[in-house]
């Protein structure tokens, strides 16, 4: 399998989105791989898949995301996903306080079936809704600092902060990677999946098609 | 949700034959846009009147029928049940008209009195199952409250399953063919066994299953079971299992790619378990496949998963990584046209398999997984 030309990358990045039921991963998902988001989406049944190739500390780096349901008795086949991720996007929802204080419980569930050193990054999305708000910027933010996680608030219905929040989790991967990486010329392979590094042409990501079907 | 005054009533756009909403692209989902010619229309016609004489007035002569010649019943079914009497037969093939019968007031019971601890779960997704479908479109509309109405119903009728996403979609499919309860009581005999096994373990936090290698004999009759305990939808991860070894069998070149691929069924094919082809196949060929579920049993999910891949496997077996799970997630058109792939699904044979890898997967997990011993006697049958 050669790479074509115009999928070249230096480094793919496995990352996972989590997070309670209906705080909007999938949109989250489709906001920054497509750029859409859907309001008629259906509750994501099992792990959804999507890629796209960016530029991240001036290398290039194809970001390999799997969403997953966020039920918990979904976890037993959820969190076989969790192997092998460099990242972990923990998503809740800024007017759903349970789903914050879920937070903890995900966690939990990183530290039994993810690698050790994953980059996990606190999400508090649906900021759109101001009026509904119910989880304060601040105890998020407070939250995060103490357990260590990167933190911010986005909203996938207006794209604020989708890009940014990718884009800071990569870079982080990057860093850490790149740290153990011993020669520049050669790109430390990304760990996915028990060290294969998956080599993949062409990206759906930019084929439009109507996110919504039967 | 007696709470709510209904929303606004969506604002009428086009719809396919089965109410759903028409994708902008005008491309129709269900290749049956175009008109129907008189002479299809005469054999459909001759087609319902067959059937209507086959299940009698009310479904009063089906029983008589289905003992007299099973294999017409299954001819039949397996050609497609006429739309106008689906509802009916479902009923009457899945069990679900005499556990009716048999429970009257049951379900009013279980809707009005009854609290579930899954309600605001359960609310949460009522929006988010069949969104694109005129019924359930219109908030706290008449769909949305039979939805969650059944739902409910059923998770305090089973309250170790309660609610788990994915039931939604079979609730609702039926509900498009059939009132409230009878969608209830069909939902409960599939999940319950009525007719086939049941199949509850697809949403089950955990079930206990007894490993019959640690049988000891206590007297009297009685025996003391090993159990063992499954984690997590434990019929989900069965069928994932069985379906692997099915396609490394049935279609060893697409099996041997995947494998190099790193490809496994928990990537595509969960939701075909989970929600019987309803959340993302065209609804038409979703009918047709249930027409034969119901009567024949969860093998045909088997079948035309593998029907779909071996349909596709000239060009799956070419693709990466990436390309292969948006493949196997996007058949394309001419694959899932019912009178291509469902005679395709039928020509291949997996019930013994089946039943072996059943054993099999048992006694693997029997090896590897926690072990409980339970105190209690069972009697063994």
């Amino acid at each position: 399998m050669a790479r074509r030309a115009d999928e070249e990358y230096d480094y793919l990045f496995k990352v996972v989105l989590i997070g309670d039921s209906g705080v909007g991963k999938s949109n989250l998902l489709s906001r920054f791989t497509r750029n859409e988001f859907c309001l008629e989406s259906k509750s994501t049944i099992g792990v959804e898949f999507a890629t796209r190739t960016l530029q991240v500390e001036g290398r290039t780096v194809k970001a390999q995301i799997w969403d997953t349901a966020g039920q918990e008795r979904y976890r037993a086949i959820t969190s076989a996903y969790y192997r092998g991720a460099l990242g972990a996007l923990l998503v809740y929802d800024v007017t759903k306080p349970t789903t914050f204080e879920n937070v903890s419980r995900w966690l939990k569930e990183l530290r039994d079936h993810a690698d050790a050193n994953i980059v996990i990054m606190l999400i508090g999305n649906k900021t759109d809704l101001k009026h509904l708000r119910a989880v304060a910027t601040e105890d998020a933010q407070g939250y995060a600092e103490k357990e260590g996680l990167s933190f911010i608030e986005t909203s996938a219905l207006e794209a604020t902060n989708v890009e940014k929040a990718f884009q800071t989790i990569l870079s982080e991967i990057y860093r850490i990677i790149s740290k153990k990486s011993l020669s520049s010329d050669e790109p430390a392979p990304a760990n996915i999946k028990e060290g294969k590094t998956i080599v993949v042409e062409g990206s759906e990501a930019n084929t439009k098609k109507p996110c919504c079907s039967s | 949700m007696d709470d709510y005054e209904p929303g606004p009533v969506p604002s009428p756009r086009p719809l396919d034959r089965f109410g759903f909403v028409k994708p902008e692209l005008n491309i129709s989902p269900d290749g049956l846009i175009k008109g129907r010619s008189a002479c299809e229309y005469e054999r459909e016609e001759r087609r319902v009147r067959k059937w209507r004489k086959m299940i009698g007035a009310g479904g009063s002569d089906w029983k008589h029928y289905v003992r007299r010649k099973p294999h017409v019943v299954r001819r039949r079914i397996r050609k497609g049940i006429p739309d106008c009497l689906r509802g009916l037969v479902w009923q009457l093939i899945s069990g679900s008209r005499d556990l009716l019968l048999m429970n009257p007031g049951v379900y009013e019971q279980l809707v009005i009195y009854e609290t579930s601890a899954s309600e605001l779960d359960i609310i949460r997704d009522i929006s988010r199952t069949f969104p694109s479908h005129v019924f359930f479109q219109q908030r706290h509309g008449p769909g949305q409250r039979s939805l969650y109405n059944v739902l409910k119903a059923y998770s305090v009728f089973d309250r170790d399953v309660g609610y788990v996403q994915g039931m939604g979609f079979l609730a609702g499919l039926l509900l498009l063919y059939m009132s409230e309860e009878d969608a209830f009581w069909l939902l409960v005999a599939l999940l319950k066994g009525a007719v086939h096994a049941p199949m509850e373990g697809l949403y089950l936090a955990f079930s206990f299953v007894p490993l019959p290698i640690f049988v000891t004999e206590v007297g009297d009759g009685y025996f003391r079971w090993r159990w063992q305990k499954w984690v997590g939808l434990p019929l989900v991860q069965q069928y994932l299992f069985q379906f692997d070894h099915l396609v490394r069998e049935h279609l060893p070149k697409l099996g041997e790619h995947f494998t190099q691929e790193m490809i496994n069924p928990s990537m595509y094919a969960s939701q075909w378990f989970i929600t019987v082809f309803s959340y993302s196949f065209p609804f038409h060929l979703a009918l047709r496949i249930w027409d034969v579920f119901l009567y024949e049993g969860v093998k045909i999910v088997f079948k035309v998963g593998l029907a779909l891949l071996k349909y596709c496997a000239d060009d799956l077996v070419k693709l990466p990584f990436e390309k292969l799970i948006h493949a196997l997630r996007n058949f394309p058109k001419d694959a899932m046209d019912p009178d291509t792939l469902l005679p395709m699904a039928y020509s291949i044979k997996v019930s013994k398999r089946l039943e072996e890898m059943k054993q099999e997967y048992e006694n693997k997990n029997g090896k590897t997984a926690e072990s409980a011993e339970c105190n209690e006697k069972q009697k063994q049958a």
